[in-house]
């Protein structure tokens, strides 16, 4: 019966057939489209799929490596170390910084940096725990770029590492944002007046 | 009657006590609410172990209410004094500091755990999450067939009639009548016949030698139901946050299991979203889903700890796949010519199991290729994309009005070295 339903039905479940298969499917490796001799190949070596590059490379226009470690469990010095680091960008692309939080950052703490973005909904969201407050939380305004930058690294708390979807170039133009929006919200009377609000509910 | 008065009296009374107190209390829990987001909701969910434990019951928990505001207002002072249960739950996780909160007046600390205490599970939402509908969808082909074979026979029934009536009229005439031919050596019959096989043969050769390596509406069952409609399309994720080298590589890239759990880590299981159906109709179960993820990454939900002897890589099937003999690279579509992912991948935010939308045939390619506009500078202002610069003689004529547009066709967009070499 299920024979006859799935025969009969439009989900096509078969990618079908090709013409010269080694013209169709590449013979170098390629991400998620491997032969099975491949597959079995890369797996004697130990490679997943996609191999990481050597410890140490650096890639073309990249930034040099952040040299601070990630804390062990429990520990905190690095974290703490990290406040001393400063953005070694002078300039950078704000256009590109804004698409790199909205598209990375914004889910969470929201296109606004209110920390309310589509994920929390103010609790309602899917997301249990509540994203950093970036403009108008005292403490995340106190915070140096350093230790932002060891969060978006390492992550923090609930939050995970950003380091596999920005570089660290891109990293720190992100939080070199963040950082004007701080600035621009403590300037600006509407925003200050957020602040005050909140403020006086604690 | 005289017991019944007093006891009556004091429920006149009590009523508005009562509402008062509830009033009350539902402000407090208000309160308590805002109080707990801006401090507390950061690492603690009433309902939910995130980095630190779940609130709700806190109160029976510590029931020396003085040791909770302490613990609350200065933890460390707590831990250093040797207090045993809080000892026991600092080092349950992996000793992460608690934050110490020496602004929170009693009064606030209340407030918190009324809400913490009253605050009630988010309810799910089932939605409108029908599943798909299977109704056959109104496929008139058999009916036509069958008109077709009665017509077919009606017109054969006829010939005979009319063969038969001639043959009765001639023998009438006295006209001798020509010896019949059985219709399988009758040369019309037969050339009608090779006919119709010659065109629908060379129709069914030519339809499956087009579709071979063809694979539109190629949708496989991956190890994981991953919903593209319930991260994209619902909860608003954007494609980039997870294909995030569609801007600067050839692949838009699968995601590396840790930018699943980056939200993964906290969201363990799926209450907030419509009910989930695969294509043919059956349910599927969305916290089991992300278990799987779990156990693909060696993460243990309970103790928030990855074990890598357990991990093990996800076998997503690649659906869209170009030949080997074409190039074809995300970063020039996405960056320069600034395509949106729908446009070749369809109304991906849509779909719970990915489809391949487009037939990803070099006459698509061609098509698109053909009537795309280059980021040429207009009259509109736009400055266009400098690296067009060179292409002096589309500027001149866009400048006479020759050209009113610059298409991907005019740079060289349809050359066969662009794609194949």
């Amino acid at each position: 019966m299920t024979a006859i339903v799935t025969g009969c039905s439009d989900i096509q479940r078969e990618p079908g057939k090709v013409y010269m298969p080694d013209m169709g499917y590449s013979r170098a490796y390629e991400t998620y489209a491997m032969t099975e001799e491949q597959k079995a190949e890369l797996l004697k070596k130990g490679i997943h799929f996609s191999n990481t590059p050597v410890p140490g490379t650096i890639k073309r226009d990249e930034l040099l490596p952040f040299l601070i470690g990630k804390d062990g469990a429990g520990d905190s010095a690095n974290y703490v170390a990290s406040k001393a680091v400063k953005n070694p960008l002078s300039s950078m692309d704000t256009v590109e910084a804004e698409r790199l939080y909205l598209v990375n950052c914004g889910i969470c703490h929201g296109p606004k940096l209110d920390g309310n973005g589509p994920l929390y909904r103010g609790g309602d969201g899917p997301f249990p725990a509540k994203p950093a407050t970036l403009v108008g939380d005292a403490k995340y305004e106190a915070m140096p770029e350093g230790q932002m930058f060891y969060s978006a690294t390492y992550g923090k708390n609930k939050m995970g590492s950003y380091a596999s979807q920005l570089n660290t170039k891109q990293r720190w133009m992100v939080i070199a944002y963040i950082k004007s929006k701080q600035a621009a919200g403590k300037s600006s009377p509407a925003a200050a007046a957020t602040t005050d609000s909140t403020a006086a509910k604690k | 009657m005289t017991n019944h008065r007093p006891i009556g009296m004091k429920l006149l009374f009590s009523i508005p006590l009562l509402t008062l107190v509830l009033l009350g209390n539902t402000l407090f829990a208000q309160d308590g609410k805002a109080l707990f987001q801006s401090n507390c909701a950061s690492c603690h969910n009433p309902f939910k172990v995130i980095t630190g434990p779940a609130l709700q019951g806190v109160t029976q928990r510590v029931p020396d209410k003085q040791l909770l505001h302490d613990w609350i207002h200065n933890n460390q002072k707590v831990l250093a004094s040797g207090n045993p249960y809080f000892t026991s739950l600092f080092n349950q996780f992996s000793k992460t500091p608690m934050n110490v909160f020496p602004n929170l007046t009693d009064k606030d600390i209340d407030a918190i755990l009324t809400y913490v205490e009253t605050a009630k599970p988010p309810t799910s939402t089932p939605g409108d999450g029908t599943p798909n509908p299977q109704t056959p969808e109104s496929d008139n082909t058999l009916l036509y067939g069958i008109l077709t074979l009665i017509l077919a026979v009606i017109m054969l029934i006829l010939l005979q009639v009319n063969s038969s009536l001639k043959k009765l009229a001639d023998d009438k005439d006295g006209i001798p009548a020509a010896e019949p031919i059985p219709f399988w050596r009758n040369k019309v019959y037969i050339t009608f016949i090779v006919l119709i096989l010659f065109v629908l043969g060379g129709f069914w050769v030519v339809e499956g030698a087009i579709g071979l390596g063809r694979q539109q509406g190629y949708q496989p069952v991956q190890p994981i139901f991953y919903s593209h409609k319930v991260h994209a399309g619902i909860n608003q994720i954007s494609c980039l946050y997870c294909h995030s080298n569609a801007m600067d590589s050839k692949h838009a890239t699968v995601p590396p299991l840790n930018v699943c759990m980056n939200c993964h880590a906290a969201i363990n299981d799926y209450s907030h979203g419509p009910k989930l159906y695969r294509e043919d109709g059956t349910e599927v179960d969305g916290t089991a889903e992300i278990q799987k993820l779990y156990s693909y990454t060696g993460y243990d939900p309970k103790t928030s700890r990855y074990d890598p002897a357990n991990a093990k890589p996800v076998e997503w099937i690649k659906i869209h796949n170009l030949p080997d003999h074409v190039f074809f690279s995300h970063a020039q579509h996405t960056k320069a010519g600034k395509v949106q992912c729908q446009t070749c991948h369809g109304p991906i935010q849509e779909m719970n199991e990915v489809k391949q939308f487009a037939p990803l045939s070099m006459g698509w390619c061609i098509n698109c290729h053909r009537t795309t506009k280059v980021n040429f500078p207009d009259s509109a202002g736009n400055n266009g994309n400098k690296f067009y610069n060179i292409y002096e003689r589309f500027h001149k004529d866009l400048k006479t009005g020759k050209m009113d547009s610059v298409t991907v066709e005019n740079i060289g967009g349809t050359e066969c070295q662009k794609c194949h070499y």
